[in-house]
């Protein structure tokens, strides 16, 4: 018995755990091993064991040869971990703001249960979220990687930028774009600390008269400027790096901010009466107007995170 | 060697390691034998990739083996089938046409 042999035999052997031909396997190393010491070292100690075990190859990588090497995801396929994996996220996302802002429950059997929460429960939620995500994916891609057939997997076209040149035209457009949020932002600060909104019916500061009541004036009013920050916050963070983060963070919050949004009844934001069907239609016409704004966010979210993927899968 | 050639090589050496292994076992050998025959030709085999290689010919068919325990140390056989052979026939065949081809595209490329 030579302790090395067997320390590298039982290596191997925990790597082949499951395969019917282990012990021969074994068997056949052991004799080539022993027999190499012999003829080449002229005895089998173990020194001369150590030597010929060494040019044998690490035991992970002999046991590797013998296995089959059927891949749990076709080459193929790959790709479209990543691609699947994040509209699956995407559209989680949404979810998961949804039920924090609407305080609502989301189930679309049998992929997707989105409970009610709070915004601190969600910090919870979405990694556990996307690992699931992640696995589901996997899962499919696994299925169809060992049924070999041809499977042609959809994918939209999206124009999505890879490369990301820096072009001199773009960098002076966000500086340009800097500046202007950055004013932007603060005169809306300015405006809202000093009247605690900045909507207003007339520009007469003197008498001015805004156009929602105090509470829905204040919420909507630090929603934009949030909107704005992010803005500004972001141009600038691009002036410094070409990460595809930028984009998603800052997609991300402006989500949250425009869900946000919503938790103001638009009804009873207004300080004036006005009659029900003119109410309604104000109501109807500015969630419309939200939720498109929010579905190009939400798109350009979804675009920033597959270009992250796609920086991952070229690394 | 440089690393960049010596993958060129791994992967050349798959194809070849086939054929050799299949022209060794006309005679019965055992891994071993057979890493030291071709080492005494001047080329080495990778002793890991051997014995893989050799459970895959004979899980297909082309080699068989048997354990042989008369002496003190066991040791494992190999030897060629008649499917092997017929194998063999068809990738020396192909060995030969591509050998042909190269030799065809060199000779031109010298005449210009």
């Amino acid at each position: 018995m030579f302790e090395k042999l067997e320390t590298y035999l039982e290596e191997i052997s925990h790597f082949l755990s499951g395969r019917e031909e282990r012990e021969e396997i074994l068997s056949e190393i052991r004799s080539h091993i022993l027999e190499k010491a012999e003829q080449e070292f002229g005895e089998a100690t173990e020194t001369t064991l150590s030597k010929v075990i060494a040019a044998y190859g690490p035991a992970r990588r002999v046991a590797e040869k013998y296995l089959d090497g059927r891949p749990i995801i076709a080459p193929a396929f790959k790709r479209f971990l990543f691609r699947y994996t994040t509209l699956l996220f995407a559209f989680h996302f949404v979810l998961t703001v949804a039920a924090v802002v609407f305080k609502k429950s989301f189930l679309m059997f049998p992929i997707v249960y989105v409970p009610s929460m709070g915004p601190f429960e969600a910090l919870f939620y979405l990694p556990m979220a996307f690992l699931f995500d992640l696995g589901v994916v996997t899962l499919v891609l696994y299925l169809i990687t060992q049924s070999k057939k041809d499977v042609k997997l959809p994918w939209p076209r999206l124009s999505v930028d890879l490369d990301e040149v820096k072009v001199p035209t773009r960098t002076i457009g966000r500086i340009i774009g800097l500046v202007a949020m950055t004013a932007l932002t603060g005169i809306a600060l300015y405006f809202y600390i000093r009247y605690q909104t900045i909507f207003f019916v007339n520009l007469d500061f003197a008498h001015h008269r805004p156009i929602f009541t105090p509470e829905a004036g204040q919420w909507y009013s630090l929603i934009l400027i949030g909107l704005w920050a992010l803005s500004a916050i972001s141009l600038a963070a691009k002036l410094v790096t070409s990460s595809p983060w930028v984009d998603a963070v800052e997609k991300a919050l402006s989500l949250v901010l425009l869900g946000l949004a919503f938790r103001q009844p638009f009804d009873t934001a207004l300080p004036v009466h006005l009659p029900e069907g003119l109410v309604r239609w104000i109501n109807l016409s500015l969630t419309f107007t939200l939720l498109v704004i929010c579905i190009f966010v939400a798109v350009d979210f979804i675009k920033a995170l597959v270009r992250i993927g796609r920086r991952q899968l070229a690394k | 060697m440089d690393p960049e050639i010596r993958y060129f090589e791994t992967e050349m050496n798959r194809g070849f390691l086939q054929i050799l292994v299949l022209a060794m076992l006309e005679k019965d050998m055992y891994g071993y034998s057979m890493v030291r025959t071709v080492r005494d030709l001047g080329y080495e085999v990778e002793e890991n990739t051997l014995y893989p290689l050799l459970r895959r010919l004979e899980k297909n068919g082309w080699v068989k083996s048997k354990w042989d325990v008369s002496e003190d140390r066991p040791r494992k056989f190999y030897g060629i089938t008649d499917a092997g052979r017929g194998l063999r026939a068809e990738l020396l065949n192909i060995w030969k046409k591509q050998d042909e081809i190269l030799k065809h595209i060199m000779e031109e490329k010298s005449h210009v």
